[in-house]
């Protein structure tokens, strides 16, 4: 969480003895994370401490009026203003012409430069200014008055740029979310003393049940303090309040609410007021909403309320959401004389759960501080704190105060052996040593040398095991002297993965066929997927869905690469004739009540011009499109690269792709693998050329087919040749033509080679011929033509029972 | 006496010659041999001396008419010149070959500033190169990659991890949540897993210690994309656990990865920071390679002189004990990194976005 701390507020309770620079440096190594020092005087030019010295009527216009400010050395200027909450002496900003401001009428982050100008016949010189036009605030109703002690003339920034420390807060410190908190530890950061605030303790007991009765009714209220203060004077708070909390981000509003803003910003502690005259029963009780009470909210928002609601009711009915927000019917009017003040303490689950149901992501300042650990002991400090400065600034007299507190949680005390340090951090840090880090955060110490028992402050709810204690003495010591050592016990397990393995080599094989892999977001649009088949999706499976999606195009978990794949040819070949692109990423197969299986997929695609010309250079090139034989080429090299013996499969169809240029083979209920050209339809629906082919692997399915190398030295004997055409009927494949002619051989056939397909009339209708070249070679010695001529009797033969195929 | 035809000139052959004959063959064949100007002539020359019909094979013929006390001297001096002439004909046909291939080659002249044939080169995508990277060097500290779900239990994303629901941690986690077309368990909400962490008590659950692993692998943020940001991204996860591992062993492994990532001369710094299953916890910086360090008005490191790489800490207990291990006998380290930034700052890619576009005029510059 992010809270602005203003320096000079910080200066109340520690004294900054370093720069504002090193100060900053040093909350930020000791793990206060500093997002910036904001400086609002920064941005002032040529603006001055101004004082009023007359005031006139503008001699044309009834409700302007001409100030006469005076800004030192003599200086003395006229200017024509509007603003009606000036008096003679009083103290001003006063802007020079020529200077930039802030657009007091727009939303505060436009700039202008001030121009001589004349208003109604009146040359007006420069401006005062109020708080919006200076960036301290939002008001913009009049002139920001000043602090009459400050000097006249100088810089503005001088005598009111105060730095403000923006500071990033992790949910592990809610005590720093008080300036309090912040200087406890900047105390210790600078070796120096923390004044917290002076409080005048209050009487709790005092508060009869007739005048208020606090009951807690669900343990979500772990304590709750309240007291009742009459004879309240509803008016502004004090001028440095309005400052100290318009620095850090709070916009003044009333002295109760600025009050219990300002209790909030000093501890970290929220409050809430109540009109205790509203209150039905003089009740405050913390129970549990009942399921469909309704309550409406300071947000002007009717609530129904859900049973897990804790809220804050009287006698009768829900007056807030506990430390959420607070109801309209017990609101703080200017009528309002006497309040009951509420300074609790929540579970953090449970406001979180509230906050979000009924706030979603506008959570409330009180609520994202009730979502952290707050310490239990702070709602009396709380309490204490604003019952004092509603009776200095609003003129409250306290009635009574009372105290829940049913279950007093114990300060936590941690013991550790001084060993730890050593143990966790790998560096020797002495005991004593330990215990002056932690006595400088205000932790108790006992220690007798070997072991160290200590008790953190009281609002540190972080600190519960002995590594929490070693991390705060690392902090102070410095993370800068943990040494660099490398580990040195046992040599851990190295197993192999066979399946990723088998994955980087797939992947260096493409890359070395010139193919360029992508890696695209694994979630998709899920109208993708429709888009990929002929009429609807190719996957039988409907995606896993995104419940909260950041946006519809990364709304579906892919069970596919294939629209990735297509989506990333179309953009490219925007720019170029052909692609030649793949992808490695798991796919998400939905499994009920289950994980997704995560399939670790290969998808690669060509599209285009084949020749890798580049900007359209014939130079050399042959251009032509991709063709399937492309394709199957890859597929062909990455199997034999990878060492993969094919394995059984049932072929099925492939949607999305041509029907007669396509395959598919399925093995054990998962396609292992698809190829072909993608459907025409399709192909156009994804503004990609017909010429698109592409193939899908399932790399699991591929493991399977991997058959362990083994080398055999070559032969030492010559080959020998012969070619031979084979007349076969057109739906013959050359696949089986090559399987039987393999089949014939037991051994002593070293290859077959395609030379040509024929067809025509040496064929005859209906028919092609194969032409082939088989080379035999023997591992025992050099054959004789009778071997071979025994070898193309058996190949014929058996061609031309299993096949009909005749020689031609 | 006869006469034997040789060009235009006519060699005078002693029928009966002594060994002052054959110096004076000696000299003119030798001439011929060095006139020859083109393999033909050369050829020619060949012929006339050493060829069937040759003036010393002719000439060696007569060796029988001579008388018996000359003729060794004679057949001697005539074979010893036989082989002196062969000699003379083969370096001159080298020294003619050498020339003529001088004479083709120099034909064959090729403009070598043409654009060459062109061969299609393929890449790795840069966040490839880069995990590739990243797990070959904690192999040399005996780290072993492996990989773990991208959809994931809240148990192990959140719970096992010492984030209870509820937890104010959850906040920052920005969390994309699942649901199943198939029909989920309500008792176990499925997220796109915030981080690679889960994997740290998968891994544990898994195995004994020691453990030295690296965890590689996609997570997913609710995060509106920005040149910095991506609500799909990658990265890695590194977990030691065994019986002593410290602190100090920590820095010293991630001192030595960013100074095989960005260089020998890499300092690191750690910073106090908060994760709910790590204490002590701390944030990872290397000191800015673009302005050493310095700040200023350095871009890259936005003037802080320091590049922040990750988060890191050693395991908490509750983590340890979720897993089943026992705290007070087993400790260890676990950091996190984000992969897209290492490739940024390795490559100057300037922003996130681009990694994930495939536009191949980027991907080409890899
Ligand atoms: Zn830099």
């Amino acid at each position: 969480m992010l809270i602005k701390v203003p320096l000079s507020w910080l200066k109340e309770y520690v004294d900054v003895t370093v720069s504002t620079a090193e100060l900053a440096a040093l909350l930020h190594m000791s793990g206060t994370e500093v997002d910036k020092i904001e400086r609002p005087g920064d941005a002032w030019d040529r603006v001055w401490v101004g004082r009023i010295a007359a005031l006139d009527r503008h001699p044309n216009a009834d409700r302007l009026q001409l100030a006469t400010v005076e800004y030192g050395r003599g200086r003395v200027k006229t200017v024509v203003t509007g603003a009606t909450n000036l008096v003679v002496g009083a103290v001003v900003p006063y802007a020079e012409t020529g200077s930039r401001l802030r657009d007091g009428h727009g939303d505060g982050a436009a700039f202008m430069t001030l121009e001589p100008r004349k208003v109604r016949g009146v040359m007006s010189e420069g401006m005062v200014c109020s708080a919006k036009e200076l960036g301290l605030g939002d008001d913009h109703d009049g002139i920001l008055l000043l602090d009459p002690a400050l000097p006249v003339g100088a810089p503005l920034a001088e005598a009111l740029g105060d730095p403000v420390l923006h500071l990033e807060l992790q949910p592990n410190r809610p005590d720093c979310l008080g300036v309090v908190g912040v200087a406890r530890e900047v105390a210790a950061l600078l070796r120096t003393t923390l004044r917290e605030p002076a409080l005048a303790p209050v009487t709790y007991g005092t508060l009869p049940s007739t005048a208020l009765d606090v009951r807690i009714e669900d343990p979500g209220c772990v304590r709750f303090t309240a007291a009742v203060l009459e004879n309240v004077r509803l008016g502004p708070s004090p001028e440095w309040m309005q400052r100290r909390l318009a620095a850090a981000g709070m916009r003044p509003i009333d002295a109760i609410v600025d009050v219990t803003n300002y209790v909030m910003l000093e501890f970290g502690q929220p409050l809430h007021a109540y009109d205790a005259r509203k209150l039905r029963g003089n009740a405050l009780v913390a129970r549990r909403a009942t399921a469909g009470e309704r309550l409406r909210t300071l947000d002007d928002v009717d609530r129904t309320l859900a049973a897990t609601d804790l809220v804050i009711a009287d006698a009768e009915r829900p007056l807030g959401l506990a430390g959420v927000i607070g109801g309209e019917d017990s609101e703080i009017s200017p009528a309002t004389r006497t309040v009951a003040l509420e300074c609790a303490s929540f579970e953090p689950r449970g406001i979180g759960r509230t906050a979000t149901a009924h706030l979603a992501t506008d959570v409330s300042a009180a609520a994202r501080r009730f979502m952290w650990p707050l310490s239990a002991d702070l709602p009396a400090l709380g309490l204490a704190r604003a019952v004092q400065l509603l009776t200095e600034h609003a003129g409250a007299t306290l009635k009574g105060a009372t105290d829940v507190y049913p279950a007093p949680r114990p300060r936590p005390s941690v013991s550790l052996p001084a060993a730890d340090f050593k143990r966790v951090l790998g560096m020797d840090v002495s005991a004593a040593e330990a215990r002056a880090a932690l006595e400088r955060l205000q932790f108790a110490v006992r220690s007798d040398g070997a072991t160290l028992t200590v008790m953190p402050p009281a609002v540190r709810t972080d600190i519960a095991i002995p590594e929490d204690v070693v991390e705060e003495v690392a902090r102070l010591v410095g993370y800068d002297r943990l040494p660099t050592t490398i580990p040195a016990g046992e040599l851990p397990l190295h197993e192999r993965h066979p399946l990723p393995e088998l994955r980087e080599r797939a992947r260096d094989l493409l890359v070395g066929f010139g193919l360029t892999e992508i890696v695209a977001p694994s979630l998709i649009d899920p109208a993708w997927l429709e888009m990929l088949g002929v009429e609807g999706g190719i996957e039988a499976l409907p995606p896993l869905r995104v419940e909260n999606p950041t946006s519809v195009d990364r709304s579906a978990a892919r069970t596919t690469l294939r629209a990735s794949l297509l989506d990333a040819a179309r953009r490219n070949l925007r720019q170029r004739a052909g692609v030649a692109l793949f992808e490695c990423a798991p796919v998400y197969l939905p499994r009920a009540k289950d994980l997704p299986e995560e399939r670790q997929t290969l998808a690669l695609v060509l599209a285009g011009q084949a020749e890798p010309a580049r900007d359209g250079e014939l130079w050399l090139a042959r251009p032509r499109p991709y063709d399937l034989h492309d394709v199957r080429g890859v597929l062909d090299a990455l199997a034999a690269g990878l060492g993969l013996q094919p394995k059984p499969g049932t072929e099925v169809p492939a949607p999305g792709l041509h029907p007669s240029r396509s395959r598919s083979v399925e093995r054990g209920g998962v396609r292992v693998i698809t190829f072909g050209q993608i459907d025409p339809r399709v192909a156009e629906r994804w503004e990609l050329p017909e010429a698109t082919f592409l193939a899908e692997i399932d790399l699991a399915g591929m493991l399977e087919e991997v058959t362990p190398r083994v080398a055999t030295a070559p032969s030492r004997y010559p080959a020998a040749y012969r070619d031979a055409a084979f007349v076969v009927e057109e739906q013959v494949g050359y696949g089986d033509l090559e399987r039987e002619i393999r089949a014939s051989q037991k051994s002593g056939l070293e290859s077959v080679a395609l030379l040509d397909v024929y067809r025509g009339p040496q064929a005859g209708q209906g028919k092609k011929s194969f032409a082939v070249r088989l080379v035999f070679r023997s591992d025992d010695g050099t054959l004789a033509d009778a071997d071979l001529e025994k070898a193309m009797r058996r190949i014929e033969g058996r061609l031309a029972h299993a096949l009909g195929a005749v020689v031609r | 006496m006869r006469f034997v035809p040789a060009g235009t000139e006519r060699i005078f052959v002693s029928g009966r010659g002594n060994l002052s004959d054959i110096a004076e063959l000696r000299r003119q064949a030798m001439a011929e041999v060095d006139r020859a100007a083109d393999l033909a002539s050369l050829e020619g020359v060949r012929q006339r001396w050493l060829g069937p019909k040759g003036v010393l094979t002719l000439e060696l013929r007569t060796i029988g008419s001579r008388p018996p006390e000359e003729r060794k001297a004679f057949g001697e001096a005539a074979n010893r010149l036989k082989g002196e002439v062969a000699e003379r004909l083969e370096a001159r046909l080298s020294a003619l070959r050498a020339a003529a291939l001088d004479l083709r080659l120099a034909a064959e002249r090729e403009d070598l500033t043409l654009p060459p044939r062109r061969v299609r080169l393929g890449r790795l995508h840069p966040l490839t190169q880069t995990i590739r990277e990243v797990s070959r060097i904690f192999a040399t500290m005996g780290f072993e990659t492996v990989e773990g779900p991208e959809v994931e239990w809240d148990h192990y994303n959140f719970e096992l991890l010492n984030i209870p629901q509820g937890h104010p941690a959850r906040d920052k986690f920005n969390t994309l949540w699942i649901s199943n077309p198939l029909g989920g368990d309500p008792d176990r909400p499925v997220l796109l897993r915030t981080h690679t962490s889960p994997m740290q008590a998968r891994v544990m659950e898994a195995r004994k210690p020691p453990i030295r692993v690296i965890v590689p692998g996609r997570v997913y943020r609710f995060e509106a994309t920005d040149a910095y940001h991506e609500s799909v991204f990658f990265q890695f996860e590194g977990l030691a656990v065994d019986d002593r591992i410290t602190m100090a062993d920590l820095k010293g492994v991630l001192y030595s990865f960013a100074r095989q990532m960005f260089g020998g001369e890499r300092k690191i710094r750690f910073r106090p920071d908060y994760f709910p299953f790590t204490e002590p916890s701390a944030e990872i910086a290397i000191d800015c390679f673009v302005c050493g360090g310095t700040g200023g008005e350095c871009r890259t490191c936005g003037g802080s002189g320091w590049l922040e790489m990750g988060g890191c800490g050693m395991v908490h207990p509750n983590v340890l004990r979720g897993v089943g291990y026992d705290p007070s006998k087993t400790q260890g380290f676990a950091f996190g990194c984000g992969v897209e930034r290492i490739a940024m700052l390795r490559s100057g890619t300037p922003d996130i976005r681009l990694f994930q576009q495939n536009d191949l005029r980027y991907l080409e510059g890899f």
